[in-house]
């Protein structure tokens, strides 16, 4: 018996020991890796600035600004995007334990608009004189309603544009060209008829998954689930209505399917091109790279009716750092038009500063996996065109519901019935 | 007789086939995760699936690595699980033994008490707990996972009946009439009597907290703090998802636990045999 | 019982005598009062580290929920009593007796065949017949070594939705179409039981094992010389005698189930879906997707009750198996 315990020991030892030296040098090898806490900047900084992301890559932006401010250092770190916001939450509810410096996606940032408390005002640091900098629309996500408090400075964007196989369009007998598909495309209405055809002629559905084809229509709408009062407004308010019973026709129609975003099927179906459109942002561009690296027929146009926005961040400073000004310092320098431009080169974030849209060095970017296609200025004309839509602080849960009913008339719930379900679902989340 | 011979041998057989049969269900996941961790997405997602292991082995590994620090993760599980079963085998053994064999006023009811913590579900007071680690200081600290660990009802109670039945009052009586201090007693008797159920209750305990990821996921914030479980779990978030490489890790998180088993195997079954006859 | 034994003398050769302990030769009432008294401080101070730890780490935050569960609360801006509304909200929400009955039905489906496979494999593996017990043993048990979060992940690919995942491609060999498993009804409980399933029957089965080698022989002998079939000596000498293995099997299976949380929360991703969604999940849900801190804390109370409820229920009913046996006198 005492054999074995020492052959154990010696073996966790081993396999521990061999670890170590593998992640070592695999970490200097892989800059990208989502999974790591980097400190960037020399050890004796004065000032250490804590910095919380998801899925943005900003290591070598952040080499460079400590290199010009040998003072600060900075730690970055990475996780999953669900994580992240938790962690944030609880950081900031707790009182302790939150960084300088946040990211805060999107669909969050209302439901930290209450709790001014938690936050630095970025004004107090002259935020105003860089807001020209950026899209309104972008830069009033950030704000207070009054839009006298700013809570985060934009950093990328989601554009939204249709992403669509060019094989399956061909396949169905239509034209197949970005151009040709633009102009194929134009309203909603087109699109069903498009779907109808891919449908009968190749059996394939049109696109993903409700929940895609509802965002965009989603997106379209002047207003959606609250209105500036934080009230309800779906039962009165047109517009979720129609786009969730028109989706709900579509989905009859049998002109969408059943792959659930980030599902692996979903990641499958675009490599196999199970469908043939995947409404998405300008981000998708590297989802659908990565789940099909090999499919040489997805090209992009744009979206019927116009474009909306899906995802993006807001770099915020909660009240709990000591060194705002710093953190305020870096923020400004690393969302600049300049830094954007690098991070879209780098890593396919879109800047959300519109004189970058006018650089040559910017419109002229194309990609080969789309055909050479222009995608920068594709995606720059979709952030032109979008305007500001409020969400709310229950944002989140009420979409969480509406999606879940689509699903559910996937599955065969009545869309009237499941409408109203879905109002009570989320009254009863607001009552809590 | 030559009828019972037949029927004997019937049995026979149908009880070796169920016992295959379940054996084969039973270790069928380990093979299955072997064969996901050694294929590319590619192969994984045709239909009929793969059933035999291919050559990603390593490529699938090294995206586990890319994705999260795995063996820093490793560590930290080895660490956190390690100091919180050395710490609640020597506690609960001392509390047990109080239990067990030193009378003293409201022994029954603190006993119960202690019975009655275990009903209480974890996530009751998990928000005010974070709390508690925030004001302490010991967000992403290790500490943070190990020291509320350290309560164990179940540890208790177990080596209560453990030393109740192992220990002879008789052997107490001598002790204590030659003078023995109940620490001395602690240490010289029931230590060395005791130390199979150290062994049982410390594997008991590690594999429960190597496996627990909720508190850990809410308290250890930083990626490099993580412990295995909520590391894994995280592949789950990547958006583009890779079965090659989330099975990956998963398989190599589960390999070390498995030789440790297969080599304790026999002290582990025994001992815990002889802890659930005893108690 | 008190008289010293001679025979264990060996265990205190090395003692020392340390000053202040009394010995033999004082009278035995006052050194009986002394022991009592060195006794309390012992007792309490062996078993004071639970109860430090118990009252920072388990007592304070139960307090502490207890008094979130009458306040409307999202983490970050004001607290506002709600009396018994949280309550009120939660019973009158169809979601959380969704998640009520998914525990319940989940919790039956992955525990009660369980404990039933569990007591047939032992049996099996405790039969004289059967060679190389010891490996049957260790296949059975080892999938105990694997972590939930593990488990959770190889069966959410084995279940997986695609028309390729494992179980989708052998129920397509008989013709069926594809499950989409996470949002199928029955489905997501299947996976999810399954998963409970093959993580514990081994540890069970290992238990029960444990607790067949512990009755003697004889007893059997004996059954079998009074012509006693193999069901009857099961009925009247196995059952019986494994009751406090059952009964502790039983508790433990049973607060395990209603504490479900893992297996549905990977299997069907972070917000869950109403076909998964177990108490604890609902729980989860509304602290740690919606904030909604408040309604949180009372659900974390309704739970708490429950498990008291339910584990009374059915150590009542797992208390009456064999009750009326006469073989198992202790």
């Amino acid at each position: 018996m005492k054999k074995s315990w020492s052959i154990a020991f010696l073996l966790v030892l081993a396999v521990f020991l061999a670890g170590c030296s593998d992640s070592s040098s695999t970490e200097e090898n892989e800059n990208a890796s989502e999974g790591d806490v980097k400190t960037v900047g020399s050890e004796d900084a004065e000032v250490e600035l804590s910095f919380w992301l998801f899925g943005a890559d900003y290591e070598s932006l952040v080499e460079e600004y400590v290199e010009e401010n040998p003072n600060v250092s900075i730690d970055i770190q990475q996780i999953s995007m669900a994580d992240h916001h938790n962690n944030l939450f609880t950081a900031l509810s707790a009182g302790s334990g939150a960084p300088d410096m946040a990211a805060i996606e999107v669909s969050e940032i209302d439901k930290y608009k209450g709790a001014q408390d938690k936050f630095y005002n970025l004004n107090e640091f002259g935020a105003k004189e860089i807001q020209d900098n950026y899209l309104d629309w972008v830069w009033e996500i950030g704000s207070s309603v009054d839009g006298e408090f700013q809570f985060g400075i934009p950093t990328d964007i989601g554009p939204t544009a249709m992403f669509y196989r060019k094989d399956v369009f061909e396949e169905a007998g239509l034209p197949s060209k970005p151009e040709e598909v633009n102009e194929l495309m134009q309203t909603w209405e087109d699109y069903e008829k498009v779907a109808s055809t891919v449908l009968e002629k190749t059996g394939k559905v049109m696109v993903d998954n409700p929940e895609t084809v509802f965002n965009a229509k989603k997106d379209q709408a002047p207003e959606q689930y609250f209105n500036k009062d934080g009230e309800l407004i779906i039962d009165s308010s047109p517009y979720i209505k129609d786009a969730f019973m028109n989706v709900s026709g579509m989905i009859q129609e049998d002109y969408i399917g059943n792959y659930e975003l980030w599902s692996p099927e979903w990641g499958e179906g675009m490599s196999n091109g199970s469908f043939a459109t995947l409404p998405g942002p300008a981000w998708m561009r590297d989802t659908i790279k990565n789940n099909a690296p090999d499919a040489e027929n997805w090209r992009i146009a744009s979206m019927p009716e116009g474009a909306g926005n899906w995802g993006g961040s807001w770099m915020t400073i909660p009240k709990q750092s000591e060194h705002p000004e710093e953190a305020y310092k870096f923020l400004k320098w690393l969302l600049a038009p300049e830094q954007q431009l690098k991070s879209f080169k780098n890593n396919g974030m879109f800047p959300s500063t519109p004189e970058v849209y006018e650089k040559e060095e910017f419109k002229n970017i194309t990609d080969d996996y789309y055909g050479g296609q222009n995608v920068a200025k594709i995606f720059a004309d979709a952030a032109l065109e979008v305007e500001h839509v409020h969400k709310g602080e229950q944002y989140g849960d009420a979409n969480m519901e509406v999606v879940q009913g689509l699903y559910n008339v996937y599955d065969g719930a009545d869309p009237e019935q499941e409408w109203e379900d879905i109002i009570s679902r989320i009254e009863r989340r607001l009552s809590r | 007789m030559y009828s019972e011979k037949v029927k004997q041998k019937v049995a026979k057989s149908s009880l070796y086939g169920f016992l295959i049969t379940v054996s084969l269900a039973s270790l069928f996941p380990f093979y299955w995760m072997f064969v996901m961790a050694t294929n590319s997405n590619e192969t994984i997602n045709q239909t009929p699936p793969a059933l035999i292991p291919g050559s990603e082995l390593v490529t699938n590994f090294q995206n586990v690595l890319g994705s999260i620090p795995f063996f820093r993760t490793m560590l930290n599980s080895l660490i956190v699980s390690t100091s919180i079963t050395l710490g609640v085998v020597l506690l609960c053994s001392l509390a047990g033994f109080a239990f067990a064999k030193i009378p003293f006023p409201g022994r029954g009811i603190l006993f119960v008490l202690i019975l009655g913590t275990m009903m209480i579900p974890p996530q009751l007071g998990l928000i005010p707990t974070y709390f508690i680690i925030t004001e302490l200081g010991w967000l992403s600290d290790l500490k943070a996972v190990i020291v509320p660990g350290l309560m164990h009802a179940f540890g208790i109670f177990w080596m209560r009946q453990y030393i109740a039945s192992a220990v002879p009052d008789e052997i107490m009586e001598a002790a204590r009439i030659d003078g023995c201090s109940n620490f001395r007693m602690y240490w010289n008797i029931i230590i060395p009597t005791i130390l199979p159920a150290f062994a049982t209750l410390g594997i008991i305990v590690f594999m429960q907290i190597w496996g627990d990821y909720l508190w850990p996921l809410v308290v250890l914030k930083d990626q490099s703090m993580h412990t295995i479980q909520v590391a894994l779990r995280s592949l789950m978030d990547d958006r583009v998802k890779d079965y090659g490489m989330i099975l990956s890790g998963t398989f190599w998180a589960t390999v070390p636990l498995i030789i440790i088993f297969l080599l304790f195997n026999r002290m582990f079954i025994k001992s815990i045999t002889d802890g659930a006859v005893k108690s | 019982m008190s008289q010293p034994q001679p025979k264990h003398e060996h265990y205190y050769d090395d003692k020392q005598v340390e000053p202040g302990i009394p010995n033999q030769k004082e009278s035995p009432k006052r050194r009986q009062l002394s022991q009592k008294k060195r006794n309390m401080i012992s007792g309490y101070l062996f078993i004071s580290p639970f109860y430090l730890l118990f009252a920072v780490f388990g007592l304070f935050p139960i307090l502490f929920s207890f008094y979130l569960a009458f306040f409307k609360w999202d983490g970050l801006g004001e607290m506002t009593f709600v009396g018994l509304n949280n309550f009120v909200i939660i019973f009158n929400d169809p979601l959380f007796w969704k998640s009520l009955y998914n525990t319940i039905v989940i919790g039956l489906m992955g525990t009660a065949p369980q404990l039933l496979a569990a007591l047939l494999l032992a049996f099996a593996l405790n039969s004289a017949l059967v060679k190389g017990q010891s490996l049957f043993r260790l296949a059975i048990f080892l999938p105990y070594v694997t972590s939930i979060v593990a488990v959770a992940i190889v069966f959410s690919v084995i279940f997986s939705n695609q028309e390729s995942g494992l179980v989708n491609s052998i129920i397509g060999l008989f013709g069926m179409d594809p499950i989409t498993w996470t949002r199928s009804e029955w489905g997501t409980k299947i996976a999810i039981a399954t998963m409970v399933f093959w993580r514990w029957v081994g540890y069970n089965t290992i238990i029960y094992l444990a607790g067949m080698q512990s009755i003697p022989k004889d007893l059997y002998e004996a059954a079998k010389m009074d012509g006693a079939s193999l069901r009857q000596q099961i009925i009247h000498i196995t059952i019986p005698m494994l009751k406090p293995f059952i009964l502790f099997t039983v508790f433990t299976a049973t607060i395990g189930a209603l504490q479900l949380f893992a297996e549905p929360q990977i299997f069907q991703g972070r917000g869950g879906r109403p076909e998964g969604i177990s108490v604890v999940l609902y729980l989860y849900r509304d602290a740690f997707s919606s904030n909604f801190f408040g309604t949180a804390s009372a659900t974390a109370i309704v739970l708490f009750v429950l498990i008291i409820i339910i584990s009374t229920i059915n150590m009542y009913f797992t208390n009456r198996i064999g009750g009326s046996d006469k073989v198992g006198a202790k």
